[in-house]
């Protein structure tokens, strides 16, 4: 064995025996498979395998010996590894290569394949060695490594794709907006503006971009108001809303601009910018204007002679001989009911246009909420023959709101439930002070509403289906009363169900607070 | 002559009919006027009691008449109602120093009332 210590295979005659068995059994022992093939022989057929070979290939030493190794590859037989193979076989030298074998069961396994050759005397190659390893793990690893990150490459595509699309898509919305758009930083320096902005002021990106708001054109956002709002956004966080700036601008002369800011929520490198959009109202507000003036207009013209008619009216109802018939009687009155009917359509036509332009004027004043109740009830009252209104309860308090707004509310409350209701005589109104507000509820015995149009019935022009036959009228009283409440800060809602009447609330919210 | 003396000054013919009929019936003399430009001429050759005036009139509106009818000593102390279809017609009245308003169109018994009281 001394021969094995000093690392060479000199074996003796001697020990030749004993060395050998070791040697056969060191390799047994090996957890890499062992083969060794004979070049001289044809076709290189495997002559010798270990035991750690049997249990990778799961052949038998019988099914081996005499193949050649290929019968590993079974039909896989297109691997590039093959040709290194060959050509390492050819040339005599050795090679390393990972190829994929089958089992014997038909599994797939990677082989780490170390291939050397033996040469005899003169050179020529006569065996090659084999050594193999089941790489099946690793190579599976590295293999998903490589799909993983293939998968990750593709995946940043895609998604810097998109990102890419939908910042240009975003991009596009923002310049087809017909808004001005203006992003500053924290010192309100301009950082981009869109397209409307610059064909709006009629300025180029260059004049725009980069310099300080207050410093654009001729200065003419060195608002001290606007200042004050913008320099509160980062701080507080509260946005500029509806900020109404006229102003003579450089170019394009005197406009209304409305004003919106904001600070841009995000964390980041997009933290503290502030988003301004500018709308010009200029044509709005004139539009507005016009249609304010076409409708006050058309309202006085068409008030004139109805009130002439009117008169003449009234004065026939007192010229009526007394041996005139009760038809004749019933025909004029009736005309009376219509005329006034007339002229209120008149007055609502305009309330409407009011307050679609917002442009309803609160002349608040203070007075005491029951005596006005009390009021409009005793005239409505006296202008109905049939019905009962009776009030119940009180508020005991004086408000601080538009007293002919709010009667015009009670009156119409009033007036639908005389007019929805005509077969039941019993009007109940209820006043009653709640928290801080005062509440008034008008109860009718009526046809009730179907829950679905319980808030359309607020809507503008909206008629419940079948009334519009037996009730007319344009869907616009309760429009107003809505808008009226809302102005004065309250609620006006219904409650109520189809059959068991209705009964019509609203709040107004007193001006001090509960103690 | 113990009847009271009604001036009306509206561009409208009809109104101007109407008045002249309902208040003749209830026993007051009317004096029409359908151009305001004429009606300081006609206060000072009729005297009236009252005026009953309209707000939007071509050439010179009713506010402008009875501001000038406020200066006047002469006229300042005469009892005008303003009469208007114009919405914001109670406000305008009042600035211009109407000593009533009434909205068109209005209730004849209503404006009788009116009248009697500013006259007796």
């Amino acid at each position: 064995m001394d021969s094995l210590h000093n690392g060479k295979f000199n074996i003796s005659h001697e020990t030749a025996k004993e060395d050998f068995s070791l040697l056969l059994q060191a390799l047994d022992a090996s957890i890499s498979g062992i083969i060794i093939t004979d070049n001289r022989l044809p076709d290189n057929p495997i002559i010798y395998c270990n035991k750690a070979f049997e249990n990778i290939s799961g052949y038998s030493r019988d099914e081996i010996i005499g193949h050649n190794c290929r019968f590993l590859q079974k039909e896989d037989r297109d691997q590039k590894e093959r040709e290194t193979l060959r050509t390492a076989i050819r040339d005599g030298k050795s090679c390393i290569v990972d190829i994929r074998n089958y089992r014997k069961d038909g599994t797939l396994f990677y082989n780490e394949l170390y291939m050397s050759p033996i040469k005899g005397a003169n050179g020529q190659v006569d065996y090659f060695i084999g050594v193999q390893n089941d790489v099946t793990l690793r190579k599976k690893a590295e293999l998903d490594l490589r799909y993983q990150q293939e998968l990750m490459e593709r995946r940043v595509d895609e998604r810097t794709k998109s990102l890419k699309e939908s910042e240009d898509y975003l991009a596009s919305i923002v310049q087809t907006l017909r808004e001005s758009l203006i992003v500053l930083d924290q010192e309100f320096k301009v950082l981009s503006v869109n397209e409307h902005f610059l064909k709006t002021f009629k300025v180029t990106a260059e004049e725009t971009e980069g310099k300080l708001l207050y410093d654009l054109g001729n200065g003419q956002w060195n608002i001290v108001a606007l200042k004050e709002l913008l320099e509160n956004i980062l701080p507080t966080n509260n946005p500029v809303e509806e900020f109404e700036v006229e102003h003579d601008f450089p170019y394009i002369g005197k406009k209304l601009m409305v004003l919106n800011a904001h600070r841009i929520e995000l964390d980041g490198q997009y933290r503290d910018r502030i988003l301004i959009a500018i709308e010009d109202i200029t044509d709005r507000r004139e539009i507005e204007r016009r249609k304010d003036d076409f409708l006050s207009i058309a309202s006085h013209e068409l008030k004139t002679p109805l009130t002439t008619i009117k008169g003449l009216v009234q004065l026939m109802q007192r010229m009526v001989p007394n041996e005139a018939s009760e038809k004749f009687r019933a025909v004029l009155n009736k005309t009376a009911v219509y005329v006034d009917r007339l002229n209120n359509l008149i007055a609502e036509l305009l309330d409407v246009s009011r307050i679609q332009t917002g442009n309803i004027e609160l002349h608040k004043e203070v007075f005491d909420f029951d005596k006005a109740v009390q009021e409009a009830v005793d005239t409505i009252q006296a202008a109905t023959k049939y019905h009962e209104i009776r009030i119940t309860g009180s508020t005991g308090e004086m408000v601080s709101a538009d007293e002919s707004h709010i009667l015009q509310v009670i009156n119409n409350l009033l007036s639908n439930a005389i007019k929805y209701a005509p077969d039941h005589k019993d009007i109940d109104v209820y006043l009653s002070r709640v928290s801080n507000f005062v509440k008034l509820s008008v109860k009718d015995q009526g046809m009730g509403i179907r829950v679905e149009d319980h808030k359309k019935i607020f809507d503008r022009f909206y008629r419940v289906g079948d009334i519009q036959q037996r009730f007319p009228g344009m869907g616009i009283g309760l429009y107003i009363c809505d808008q009226i409440i809302k102005n004065h800060g309250g609620t006006i809602w219904v409650e109520s169900e189809p059959g068991h009447g209705s009964t019509f609330n609203f709040t107004l919210p007193l001006s001090k607070q509960p103690a | 002559m113990d009847t009271k003396r009604i001036m009306i000054c509206d561009d409208d013919e009809g109104i101007l009919d109407m008045l002249e009929i309902v208040l003749e019936g209830s026993g007051y003399t009317i004096i029409p006027v359908q151009n305001s430009l004429h009606i300081y001429d006609v206060i000072e050759r009729e005297h009236p009691d009252l005026l009953l005036l309209d707000l939007w009139m071509p050439v010179l509106s009713g506010d402008q008449v009875l501001r000038s009818l406020r200066k006047n000593p002469q006229t300042n102390q005469l009892p005008v109602i303003v009469i208007s279809a114009s919405r914001d017609g109670q406000q305008i009245a009042a600035d211009a120093g109407a000593t009533d308003f009434m909205a068109k169109p209005f209730d004849l018994d209503f404006l009788l009332k009116k009248i009697e009281q500013y006259v007796n």
